[in-house]
């Protein structure tokens, strides 16, 4: 009882099930193959489970390298225009203009500048997350309240002692923020990202499947992409859990 | 001027913009003694206050900690703001530990018994591992003021300490003030814009007024020494108030209990 109770109160699981009730509504009423039922789905999804590790490996891989990529970039370029009153009024109208345009757009210029092979999935999908972190962090410093800063000046603390108990914490919930929006945007340009030039990751298994008309392989695509969302936000709520157990409480 | 003075204000005047918040203010304050400032709306008590803090800079006139400019001073000054500036991301005991971080502490072990003696003297000890959004108004009022006395800071300048409690943690709040200023011996200068609170806390009590003079008064009941000078403290509130040319009542609440 206790299990069946633990499983019940599961908002994960409980999640997943009711997409799975709503699939097979959905290809009950629509009955067109494409759209397979998500049983025949998950059977096939266990034939071809090497494949789709390997392809998840390889998205997995692009997008962790970008954010790391972004991250490094991204905190210290948000910092320094969150400090510095006068290099934000200066950069802010770039970052503003520059943040709603639909970064896929840049894709053939990656493409001319990158060449075809992973640098210019990555530098996409760096592009694309990068404004989000840096505004991100800038919010955070710029949301310190003076009186902290007081704080700091009151105890004589050096710059550095400001960025280690002041800064640097102040904005570890706006860099987790910043990265669960990444997570979502980042998995959706891989999308595009790897529909050319590679025969591995999951956007290309994907779009392959589409072509040969393989819906079941299609939806098993579908399905690992929601499954690598899902991982990446746990993990983060792990991290973040562990980082800033402030916010957790 | 006196001799020993410790905290001094010469012919200090701040301007914001065009228009003079402070102007030539003289004032010297005595080592050990608690000073309440107090004074109508608007005359620069706080201004004041974040002067000798060092956080903004006079337009004229100097102003010296210990015969230091106040920037040579930094680190034997503590201050509390009114809105405490707890980091949220802080602990209780993170917090009261920070100062000594800061001043980079070589000895850990003997600063964790101060700290631990500390938070036994504050009754913060079974909170040590709270954030402040765990804790009480009153709570995270004793984890500011014990983060502004773990370093044993020579000067401490308080901002409304107490202004934001309910009236009984407000008493509580200012007897651990009280006992920890007597005990460390601190220069403290406190802006209140509760009479009661001025009376009870400050030894001397400064009256700001808004030609910048200062009016500086002897608290008829902080006198312990010479008792027969001791007056209630109902009867100093109302001489006090008077001095002010302030006809309000005292909170019945103080007067019940001092």
């Amino acid at each position: 009882m206790n299990i069946i109770r633990k499983i019940g109160s599961s908002q994960l699981i409980v999640g997943f099930f009711s997409f799975i009730v709503f699939w097979e509504l959905i290809n009950l009423l629509v009955q067109t193959h494409t759209i397979p039922s998500p049983l025949a789905t998950f059977t096939y999804l266990f034939t071809i489970l090497d494949d789709l590790i390997l392809h998840s490996l390889g998205s997995i891989l692009r997008v962790l390298v970008a954010m790391s990529i972004s991250l490094l970039i991204g905190i210290p370029a948000g910092i320094f225009l969150g400090v510095n009153k006068k290099i934000n009024r200066l950069f802010s109208p770039f970052l503003y203009y520059i943040y709603p345009i639909p970064k896929v757009a840049f894709l053939p210029v990656f493409m001319l500048l990158f060449g075809l092979g992973n640098m210019s999935k990555i530098m996409l999908i760096i592009w694309i997350i990068i404004f989000q972190m840096i505004l991100s962090v800038r919010d955070g410093v710029l949301q310190i309240p003076a009186s902290h800063f007081k704080v700091m000046n009151s105890f004589a603390a050096s710059i550095k002692q400001q960025y280690r108990f002041l800064i640097i914490p102040a904005i570890l919930p706006q860099v987790f923020s910043g990265l669960r929006i990444s997570i979502g945007i980042s998995l959706a340009s891989l999308f595009f990202a790897e529909n050319y030039a590679t025969t591995y990751g999951v956007g290309y298994l994907i779009m392959s499947a589409w072509t040969k008309m393989n819906y079941e392989e299609m939806f098993c695509g579908i399905i690992v992409l929601g499954f690598i969302g899902l991982l990446f936000f746990k993990l983060l709520d792990l991290l973040e859990a562990h980082f800033t157990p402030w916010a957790a409480k | 001027m006196s001799i020993k003075a410790f905290v001094v204000l010469q012919d200090v005047s701040f301007r914001f913009g065009d228009q003079p918040i402070l102007d030539h203010v003289e004032l010297s304050l005595n080592k050990g003694t608690s000073y309440a400032l107090i004074g109508k709306s608007g005359v620069g008590k706080s201004t004041l206050l974040n002067l000798i803090a060092g956080f903004i800079q006079p337009s004229q006139g100097s102003i010296t900690i210990g015969g230091q400019t106040v920037k040579k001073s930094k680190g034997s000054t503590a201050f509390l703001f009114q809105d405490l500036g707890l980091f949220p991301w802080q602990t209780v005991i993170e917090a009261v530990m920070m100062p000594l971080l800061l001043k980079k502490e070589k000895n850990i072990e003997s600063a964790k018994e101060q700290i631990i003696s500390l938070l036994k003297e504050m009754e913060l000890e079974s909170l040590k591992d709270k954030y402040p959004h765990e804790l009480s108004g009153g709570q995270r009022q004793r984890v500011a003021i014990a983060r502004s006395l773990i370093s044993k800071p020579e000067l401490l300048l308080m901002d409304e300490p107490t202004s934001s409690l309910d009236a009984t943690t407000k008493e509580h709040i200012q007897q651990l003030i009280l006992a920890q200023q007597q005990k460390l011996k601190t220069t403290l200068l406190f802006v209140s814009h509760d009479i009661e609170e001025a009376v009870f806390l400050g030894e001397t009590i400064l009256i700001l007024n808004k030609n910048g003079t200062i009016q500086e008064v002897k608290n008829p009941y902080f006198a312990q020494k010479n008792a027969k000078e001791q007056l209630g403290f109902y009867e100093a509130c109302i001489e006090i108030r008077k001095l002010m040319n302030m006809e309000t009542t005292v909170n019945e609440h103080h007067t019940k209990n001092r």
